[in-house]
């Protein structure tokens, strides 16, 4: 019987990597009876997706923060004639 | 070359700026982002002569830019900076005996909790983006990392793996740390509260 500790190195495997078919009975074994670890990974799928989206934002999505500072320093440290 | 010099001059002018807001919203670091921003401009006019007026200028800065920001994370991927009680085997096994007990199972006070089911549109929420950074950039640099890195390039795990000359079983294992602290720092930030 997997751990909760195994079971959410697991749950966080199964989303960059294939599981085995026992590591996959295993799981779904365990989640079965652990209310805390199927908590768990329904709110590390959240995650996910909210780092998924947060890290889909495009530049132009951005606000432009001007920085007059930095440009003054690229025109005199940039190697231009 | 007087051309090259006055365009570039140019793309200073118009395009920092944008470039700036772009690499401070990836790092979350203004001094990374300034950096990063000057080394994309010198790759821009060491490799000028590739340019040629194919695409937009600000698209081809944009995406020098971004292989600036992915080759930083690489670094702080391979060279964690050392931060009290996340170093070494040892402290990461310390970290995990936060989490569960000596039989595995989850510490009473770390049970996770049920959350609101009402997370569509948590991302428009400001003041959920702004705890949500903060809780990120409470990992371990190298922790971060690899969470930026997975959702930024969008490779496979495979993939980033040979690229690091890291072990998969210890990039997931960073990936188990590093979602069960920023799982437990959302959870008493803003969705127990």
């Amino acid at each position: 019987m997997l751990s909760c500790r195994k079971a959410t190195e697991l749950i966080e495997k199964q989303f960059v990597a294939q599981l085995s078919l026992k590591e996959r009975v295993q799981l779904n074994l365990h989640k079965s009876i652990c209310d805390a670890c199927t908590a768990y990974e329904k709110q590390s799928r959240l995650l996910n997706d909210l780092l998924k989206k947060q890290a889909s934002a495009t530049p132009d999505q951005i606000a432009e923060q001007e920085n007059e500072a930095l440009k003054a320093n690229l025109l005199k440290q940039l190697p231009l004639d | 070359m007087l051309g090259k010099s006055r365009i570039i001059k140019e793309w200073v002018n118009s395009y920092s700026d944008r470039m700036y807001s772009w690499a401070l919203h990836r790092t979350n670091n203004k001094e990374v982002a300034e950096d990063l921003v000057q080394d994309t401009f010198i790759a821009a006019i060491q490799s000028f002569e590739k340019f040629e007026g194919k695409s937009e200028p600000q698209t081809w800065l944009l995406s020098i830019l971004n292989n600036k920001i992915a080759g930083y994370y690489r670094k702080q991927y391979r060279n964690p900076v050392i931060n009290a009680g996340s170093t070494g085997s040892d402290g990461e096994n310390d970290f995990l005996n936060t989490f569960f007990d000596t039989n595995g199972e989850w510490q009473q006070q770390q049970r996770p909790a049920a959350w609101t089911d009402d997370t569509a549109n948590l991302l428009d929420d400001a003041a959920f983006t702004t705890e949500l950074q903060k809780c990120m950039d409470r990992l371990p640099s190298n922790w971060l990392a690899a969470v930026r890195l997975k959702y930024l390039e969008a490779q496979k795990a495979e993939a980033i793996c040979q690229e690091l000359g890291v072990a998969p079983t210890n990039y997931w294992q960073i990936l188990h740390r590093a979602k069960l602290q920023l799982r437990k720092c959302l959870e008493v930030h803003w969705f127990k509260k």
